[in-house]
């Protein structure tokens, strides 16, 4: 693969990037994590807001996005495992608020790392993370801080978070994927967020998201998800509420 | 479908019989539901003693075997209710105890029925019920029963048989695939059978069979599996419980 091939794009230096990158979300991720409440109403704020924090991998052999990186900039003075159970939600409520309020911040937030499935192991998550430490690192920053999804969890539903975030491989390094990429580029894992993202819906919606019946109220495994999602159906409600885990990267 | 391209056959009717018949059971099952001991140290006494009782069905364009079907006779004179937890297992060793001490056989058990993957969705099952009461008509019994397995639990490992069992499709038809297929071939459901087959394994030999990791003790949902297997690494064992449903062809 020449290394050439894959070039970093911001939406500065492309006019066409929101274009570029429209779907690419969509394609990376099981249908129910498109439907967070915070995503949905907040996702524009990237480009209205933190539009020097947002790139993408520009493919030149076939000419599309093969990876995308969403960050924003965030203050925080506490301890980083005084880091919230809210997560990415918290995070990107926290600062579109603190943008509003003209609070300035003292660290990057990184919330997506989407790769659709054919760009998928070619080390392109690794690009992304290095390409994100160069917008941090242009703008100051001594940290990179990530509510990072474990998405190999989700063949594990029924093991708790924080057991999970302790396997290793065989070399020591975290057994998820998407941990031991963090870690190869020198993240360190601080702790679980329990209540990263909350997925709500009703029974039809939730039936249309999964494919799958929903014929009374209790636990279900779904595919794709970290956890079971809990099922009221005298409510007509299915709450899934996704498990993370925050990783702090030092920037050179 | 031209009806008369399958073809029923008998154990003796081609050479390699049960080598064909594997290749389907190896087809069709996750690799752990193949490492059942009852089935493992009895499967030969189908054939060494309940011959009469297997049958496949052979295509006769491609000359392969799209499915095949194994039954066994035994003697019942409770209730059918009274049928055991057991299921599958408990079946399958009380007909070769009732063949052995010589007891008269009064009711047939179906044991398997399994389509080869590149033949499913083609009715086949329905034709395979049928066979495999006719088999028992002309023993002279008056009904077949079924330990059947519920394969679409496989999705929903979480709920309990028998609540899964009560799930309907808009037309009043079990929700499940494979009791939806009997329904529709007559039969009815008599219960859950709790614990039909019980399969145990070493940490590595579950690993091996599921391609997953089990770092620590503890439930873990297995594709293709109706229940969590429970993990316990200190006795270095995964234990999985298969529920199947009790039901009966009259």
């Amino acid at each position: 693969m020449s290394t050439d091939r894959f070039q970093v794009i911001t939406p500065s230096t492309s006019q066409d990037y929101r274009d570029l990158v429209r779907g690419l979300t969509k394609a990376a991720w099981p249908e129910f994590m498109l439907h967070d409440r915070i995503a949905t109403e907040l996702w524009h704020e990237l480009l209205d807001r933190f539009a020097d924090y947002q790139l993408a991998l520009y493919d030149t052999e076939n000419k599309r996005v093969a990876a995308m990186g969403n960050s924003f900039p965030l203050r925080w003075d506490d301890s980083l495992p005084n880091l919230p159970e809210g997560g990415w939600d918290w995070a990107f409520v926290e600062a579109v608020n603190q943008h509003k309020q003209g609070l300035s911040p003292n660290m990057q937030c990184a919330i997506q790392v989407a790769i659709p499935a054919d760009y998928q192991g070619q080390g392109l998550s690794t690009k992304v993370l290095q390409a994100l430490h160069g917008i941090g690192e242009s703008k100051g920053f001594k940290q990179l801080i990530v509510p990072v999804r474990p998405s190999e969890k989700s063949k594990y539903p029924l093991t708790s978070i924080d057991n999970y975030l302790t396997w290793k491989d065989e070399e020591g390094l975290p057994f998820d994927a998407w941990l031991r990429v963090h870690a190869r580029v020198g993240g360190r894992i601080v702790k679980a967020c329990h209540e990263s993202k909350v997925v709500r819906g009703t029974r039809a919606e939730w039936e249309g998201w999964t494919k799958l019946k929903f014929p009374q109220s209790g636990q279900y495994i779904i595919p794709g998800a970290l956890n079971p999602i809990e099922m009221d159906a005298e409510a007509d409600e299915g709450i899934y509420i996704e498990p993370n885990v925050w990783m702090e990267h030092r920037i050179r | 479908m031209n009806t008369s391209r399958y073809q029923m056959i008998a154990p003796n009717d081609i050479k390699d019989y049960r080598n064909l018949a594997n290749d389907i059971a190896f087809a069709s099952w996750p690799e752990f539901m193949l490492h059942d001991p009852i089935a493992d140290d009895n499967w030969h006494d189908l054939f060494d003693r309940f011959n009469d009782y297997q049958f496949a069905m052979l295509d006769t364009e491609t000359n392969r075997m799209a499915a095949m079907g194994n039954s066994l006779p035994f003697h019942w004179d409770e209730d059918l209710s009274a049928l055991l937890e057991g299921g599958w297992d408990w079946v399958f060793l009380k007909a070769i105890e009732d063949h052995k001490n010589g007891v008269q056989p009064n009711i047939q058990s179906a044991i398997q029925i399994a389509i080869h993957p590149e033949y499913q969705g083609r009715g086949l099952s329905a034709k395979m019920i049928q066979a495999m009461r006719a088999i028992g008509l002309s023993k002279g019994f008056k009904c077949l029963v079924a330990p059947v397995r519920p394969n679409e639990k496989s999705k929903y490992p979480l709920t309990s048989i028998d609540n899964y069992i009560e799930w309907k499709t808009d037309e009043g038809l079990p929700f499940d695939a494979w009791l939806r297929v009997h329904v529709r071939a007559g039969a009815k459901i008599i219960k859950p059978c709790h614990e039909a087959m019980i399969i145990r394994g070493t940490r590595a030999e579950w690993e091996e069979w599921t391609k997953l990791k089990f770092p620590e003790s503890g439930r873990f949902v297995i594709p293709g599996a109706l229940n969590p297997i429970e993990m316990n690494l200190e006795a270095d064992e995964g234990v999985y419980i298969e529920p199947n449903v009790w039901m009966v062809h009259s």
